[in-house]
């Protein structure tokens, strides 16, 4: 028995001394506030204050707060946010959540003995807890700010786009009771583990399983025992993913068994004398291994280990080339990197009747219920996905994680049952970047005009084919930049090697094939003699010209946000210019680099469709299936539908993701959901303003308000009130409703990448200045200003905090992150940026109408990645000479290329 | 994973300890901080089927300042050391120090005894106690005894304390001159890539004595009495410089691993031993 305080109330807990505080705190007293990320130390997720001083709550036995006094972040808030959680949400510090308790209590920890704490007193208190959505430049606002007073706006009818409209979805978040996959209580549950291999590629089989589960008292599980079809892919027609290997695993850390037992049971259960039997092979660890003649192949149908090729070819580029004035070529490798978000995958299953139910993190709800269907042999009626709360995703919790595993135990045993993946499970099974072997050539005219560019890159998918496909058919479409190549030929292709399933990141291998091009065109700019921004200006898409697909474009945004750059740009440039010749062992230099992305899935369908009603009490329900993952489509999606109905956006109740009640909305990934699924809010929306106006008959100016039950419509001097209770129920409990939904259009590309693979584009530029240790090789980015056309912002204050984290995950990318599969499955050996590492940021939100897009509005939650690590790479070559053909750019390699820039 | 079960014990006093500690004998280990041990268990690095708390134990958690010498309690934590107002005009060194490991969270719960006893080559403490040519006291089952720091490591994990036996301070003579602590780290938290640990004393423009200590760089840490040797009677003009250098170059072993190649560890290395030299100097 341990007694001490938690918030003030004592407590005896009857658990070994040795138990963790954080485990305790959540299982035992139910505070599920405190989060896990790691349990290592690492993440500061676990922060909790002992006798106010925050510690790690998952490296302290209970044992040791024996007699002391514990707060959580549930003590903070009793009656609502404090002052400090309040800044939380004005400042936009919270985006997915997972990070929030911990980093409240560690900078609750520092306001009570430093009531003013400047800038660098809150980067030390806070350099323990890690945040992978914020890029923690707000997160440091809303500390410094903890004293202010205040909430966001609360626009008025028909103001809320363009409003700085704090989170709809944000108290749950600062005060901790946002439920996550692992926060989904239900204590009979069975709890599974996975038994994974330990090999790259290697054939098993079992022994005698049923013994071993008997001794135990747990059940095993195995490819033998499921129901359906075991294999799943996020593209069907690629699908090859098995939810358990059936006798062969092709990457390490692939599930071969479930077992399944009672908590007590599994803690304590080892899995060393687990009966199986691996026969070992030679894996392939690289492109080169995989491509070699002769080589094994992953998949019987895909020889040569490839999976599939995207090609893109406009114009004569052997001829454009041969007669350029100037012509710079380069390579470029990158390493595996990974997601790091920081709630691992976790999740409960439950059956309701003959359906299961499944409560876990995603991106892609009915994504997950369609594979998950298929997978256990049931009609998708008899699964329902009922998203929990995603403490970040980025693109690997599009793919399927606990959702078939917990499917197969529940629907086998009938039992509920709960996984939750430790970190270095989530590491080791969740998809990567594509590592790229990339090479490119570019030409210009003597005046600095691009004439031609080809492209060539390999892109390693892993073991399966998860999103190879689209990498492979984006990178040709992208790898110009948003500029005018008349002559153009690229070429991207995904291999299969036993590495991790690499799938979507942020950008889907672009901001790879972006930091080979921008470092060419800033090469190409020197041989030319031009201002790198000049060059790029010049050349940038404008409206009408056609890409390097053919399509002319509209609302085309580049140009404004270069131009927007450019007063930063000759400051800066002076500045480095004066710092340099002041300075010794240390150069300074600056570098910029643009992007352009298309929103959406390409030239294919990608529907999403929206429901809006409100019900006889007067409520307006969005429902809203597109899942949040902390970008902020609850809250943006929400602005375009209030503000297209004609009513105040906290008006409007949200109904969460479930495919049991909203409607499709598609996949969180593509930077579609604003675009795609905002547009189809603003349908919705309209259209059920329509029917009101109709009902009314009154003209499409009048004001609609609601109040107590009765919708009043003001036109000028007429008015009409409608008693909502009076109507009759119209569908789905409302008694006005609507549902629209959108597809972008778009047109199949043709054999030579010609078409229009995009509806709506997205553009950006950003400046990065940096500092380079010239004998450590060490590179510190100062300032990053960016730039990005949004078409129309619809929340200025969730678009800069999605750029700050862009930047802060791009500059991740460039210099430090590499996974290593076996050396890197922790957050110390793999390194993600601290609030330590990232520079301050300075965002211009451009808007340039697009015609297509809701309000004008265009995509941005990957664009924001996708400039950043060129331009750290530009800058690192202007400060120093050096040219960096692989990434991170580590300090080894950095001091490399210095030394050979020199010689 | 999850760690195996292990037996909880919280003993009241060193005796206690120490007969656990017999009674259990390689089965047993000492916890203080737990912020090494833990993550160890948690991967199964360490398997410990008995786990003695020492935050019980009386008298382990004082810094005394004496006339020419400074005791530490192995309980002491990191940022006791942080927050000490006279350790810092003392022995200023160490808060320099302590202030580049990990984080508040760690400082917090993180303790000097398990820092140095630890014996992992990533720790801070041990090259710095080496550079301060520190003496650990150990208590066993027959008494006590003093092994000074240069004798302690001897290899990853591997330290001239036995099983059985407890560090139960540190003791320090005050240190003299000009002093740094410099670290090479890739991000807030990380261990070092190299760092070196710099006392210095000087009259007129002349090196008196040089103690350095390197971390990381070895599967121990290294004191290099030749990098020392090199400055005394130097003004630690350049050249003396790159011959201390070159002595700790001989006395290092990196090896390759995330943090770079072989090559490159020397390098930094180098660099960094420069650069505390050059502060060191310049406070002396
Ligand atoms: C995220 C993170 C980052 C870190 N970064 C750094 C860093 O940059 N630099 C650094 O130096 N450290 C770092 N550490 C380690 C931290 O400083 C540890 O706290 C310290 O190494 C061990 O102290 P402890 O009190 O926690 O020891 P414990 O974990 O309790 O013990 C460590 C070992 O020492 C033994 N031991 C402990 N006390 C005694 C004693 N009195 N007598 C005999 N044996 C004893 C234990 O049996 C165990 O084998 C980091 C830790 C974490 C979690
Ligand atoms: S969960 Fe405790 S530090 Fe990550
Ligand atoms: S908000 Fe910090 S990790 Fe998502």
């Amino acid at each position: 028995m341990v007694s001490f305080t938690v918030n003030g109330v004592s407590q005896d807990v009857d658990v070994p001394l040795g138990r963790r505080l954080s485990h305790v705190l959540r299982e035992e007293l139910n505070l599920r506030g405190t989060k896990v990320g790691c349990d290592s130390g690492d993440c500061g997720a676990c922060t909790v204050l002992v006798d106010g001083d925050a510690i790690c709550a998952c490296l302290t036995p209970v044992a040791q707060v024996a007699g002391r006094a514990v707060e959580t972040v549930e003590g903070l808030a009793k009656t609502g946010p404090t002052a400090l959680q309040k800044a939380f949400l004005r400042h936009g510090a919270t985006q997915c959540g997972i990070c929030t308790p911990g980093m409240v209590m560690a900078a609750e920890a520092l306001l009570r003995c430093n009531t003013k704490p400047d800038r660098a007193a809150v980067e030390t208190a806070l350099g323990g807890v890690l945040c992978r959505c914020t890029g923690y430049t707000k997160i440091i606002d809303a500390v410094l700010d903890a004293a202010g007073r205040g909430t966001g706006p609360e626009p008025s009818a028909g103001c809320a786009v363009g409003a700085r409209v704090e989170r709809l979805d944000g108290a749950a978040k600062v005060m901790g009771n946002e439920a996550f996959g692992a926060d989904v209580v239900e204590k009979s549950a069975l709890i599974i583990r996975a038994v994974r291999s330990p090999y790259a590629a290697a054939s098993f089989a079992f022994g005698n399983l049923e013994q071993w589960a008997e001794a135990r008292g747990v059940r095993v599980f195995t490819a033998k025992d499921i129901p359906g079809i075991n294999c799943f892919g996020v593209i069907e027609r690629f699908a090859d993913q098995p939810a358990l290997a059936e006798t062969n695993a092709r990457m390490a850390g692939e599930a071969v068994a479930l077992v399944a037992g009672s908590e007590d049971v599994m803690a304590a259960l080892s899995f060393e004398d687990f009966p199986v039997i691996w026969t070992v092979k030679d894996p392939h660890l690289s492109l080169k291994d995989a491509a070699a003649s002769g080589a094994a192949v992953l998949h019987k149908s895909r020889g040569d280990n490839q999976l599939i090729a995207g090609v893109v070819k406009r114009g004569d580029v052997k001829v454009a080339l041969a007669e350029a004035a100037h012509v710079v070529e380069g390579s470029l490798r990158t390493g595996h990197v990974e997601h790091a978000y920081i709630e691992p995958e976790a999740g409960l299953a439950w059956m309701e009747g003959d359906v299961l139910n499944i409560r876990a993190c995603t991106q892609a709800p009915v994504l997950d219920r369609d594979s998950t269907a298929k997978v256990l042999g049931l009609p998708v009626e008899r699964v329902r996905i009922r998203p929990a709360a995603t403490g970040g995703g980025f693109g690997a919790k599009l793919d399927l994680s606990v959702q078939p595993l917990l499917g197969l135990v529940t629907l086998l045993t009938g039992q509920p049952s709960k996984m939750v993946f430790t970190r270095s499970e989530s590491m080791v099974a969740s998809t990567k970047r594509h590592p790229a072997q990339m090479h490119a050539q570019v030409g210009a005219d003597v005046d600095g005009q691009l004439v031609g560019m080809v492209f060539d890159g390999d892109f390693d998918t892993g073991a399966y084919a998860s999103w190879g496909p689209t990498v492979a058919v984006r990178v040709p479409v992208h790898a110009s930049g948003p500029y005018v190549v008349p002559n153009y030929s690229a070429e991207a292709r995904a291999i299969h090697t036993n590495g991790p399933v690499s799938g979507a990141f942020r950008g889907f291998g672009v901001p790879q094939a972006a930091a080979l091009q921008e470092q060419l065109f800033d090469q190409l700019a020197d041989q030319i003699g031009m201002d790198r921004l000049a060059f790029r200006q010049k050349n940038a898409l404008r409206d009408g010209v056609t890409t390097v697909c053919g399509q002319a474009l509209s609302g085309v945004g580049i140009g404004a946000c270069l131009q927007a750059l450019q007063s930063r740009w000759d400051a800066a440039l002076i500045s480095v210019a004066g710092f340099n010749a002041s300075t010794e062992g240390k150069a300074r230099g600056v570098g910029v680099a643009s992007c352009w992305y298309g929103c959406g899935n390409t030239a294919l369908p990608n529907p999403s469709t929206m429901r809006i009603g409100i019900s006889a009490e007067g409520t307006i329900c969005l429902h809203q299936g597109a899942m949040d993952i902390g970008q902020g489509a609850n809250t943006v999606i929400a602005q375009l539908a209030a503000d297209a109905l004609g009513v105040p956006v906290h008006q409007i109740k949200l109904i969460d993701a479930d495919t049991a009640v909203t409607p499709d909305c598609g996949k969180t990934s593509a930077s579609r959901q604003t675009v795609v699924s905002g547009k189809a809010a603003v349908l919705a929306a309209t259209a059920l303003r329509a029917k009101i106006l109709q009902m009314a008959n009154m003209g499409s100016e009048a004001e609609i308000s609601l109040s107590g039950g009765v919708l009043t419509l003001i036109e000028g001097v007429a008015r009409r009130d409608i008693s909502l209770r009076q109507l009759p129920q119209a569908a789905y409990g409302y008694v006005l409703w609507a549902e629209e939904t959108y597809d972008p259009p778009t047109e199949v590309l043709d054999e030579n990448g010609q078409g229009a693979p995009y509806a709506v584009y997205g553009y950006g530029a950003q400046l990065a200045e940096v500092e380079v240790d010239l004998a450590l090789g060490t590179v510190k980015v100062l300032k990053v200003t960016a730039a990005h056309d949004l078409g129309k912002v619809i929340n200025p204050l969730l678009a800069e905090g999605q750029i700050e984290g862009g930047i802060a995950q791009g500059l991740g990318m460039a210099l430090m992150e590499e996974f290593h599969p076996g050396k890197t499955e922790n957050l110390h050996d793999y390194l993600i940026p601290t609030i330590g590492d990232v520079p301050e940021v300075v965002s211009h939100l451009i808007e340039v109408p697009d015609p297509e897009g809701p309000m004008g509005a265009k995509g941005l939650g990957e664009h924001v990645l996708i400039p950043t690590a060129p331009a750290i790479l530009n800058a690192i070559r202007h400060a120093t000479g050096a040219v960096l053909t692989q990434l991170p750019a580590r300090p080894d390699r950095v001091l490399a290329a210095i030394q050979a820039a020199m010689s | 994973m999850i760690p195996a079960e292990f037996e909880y014990y919280r003993p009241k006093d060193m005796a206690g300890v120490l007969s656990l500690l017999e009674e259990h004998g390689d089965d047993a280990r000492v916890m203080a901080g737990g912020h090494s041990l833990i993550p160890m268990m948690k991967l199964r690095m360490a398997d410990v089927p008995h786990l003695i708390d020492l935050q019980d134990v009386g008298g382990l958690s004082n810094i005394e300042i004496n006339s020419d010498s400074i005791h530490i309690g192995a309980l002491v934590t990191q940022s006791d050391i942080v927050e000490h107002a006279g350790l810092a005009d003392v022995a200023p060194i160490l808060r320099e120090a302590a202030l580049q490991i990990a984080d508040p969270q760690v400082r917090y719960m993180g303790t000097i005894g398990g820092n140095v006893a630890n014996g992992d080559p990533g720790n801070d403490m041990p090259g710095l106690m080496q550079c301060l040519d520190a003496v650990f006291t150990v208590a066993g089952a027959d008494g006590e005894r003093q092994i000074p720091a240069r004798d302690f490591y001897e290899a990853a994990y591997m330290t001239a304390r036995e099983d059985d036996e407890v560090l139960t301070s540190v003791t320090i003579a005050h240190p003299q001159g000009g002093y740094a602590y410099e670290k090479q780290k890739r991000k807030i938290g990380d261990y070092a890539t190299a760092a070196a640990a710099v006392q210095i004393t000087k009259e007129g423009g002349t090196c008196v004595s040089a103690s350095i200590a390197m971390t990381n760089l070895s599967d121990t840490p290294v004191y290099s009495e030749a990098a020392g040797a090199a400055l005394v009677g130097t003004s630690l003009n350049d050249a003396a410089l790159s011959a201390a250098i070159a002595a700790m170059w001989g006395d290092i072993d990196p090896t390759e691993d995330n943090r770079g190649p072989i090559a490159f560890k020397n390098h930094v290395a180098g660099v960094i031993l420069r650069r505390a030299l050059e502060r060191a100097w310049s406070r002396a």
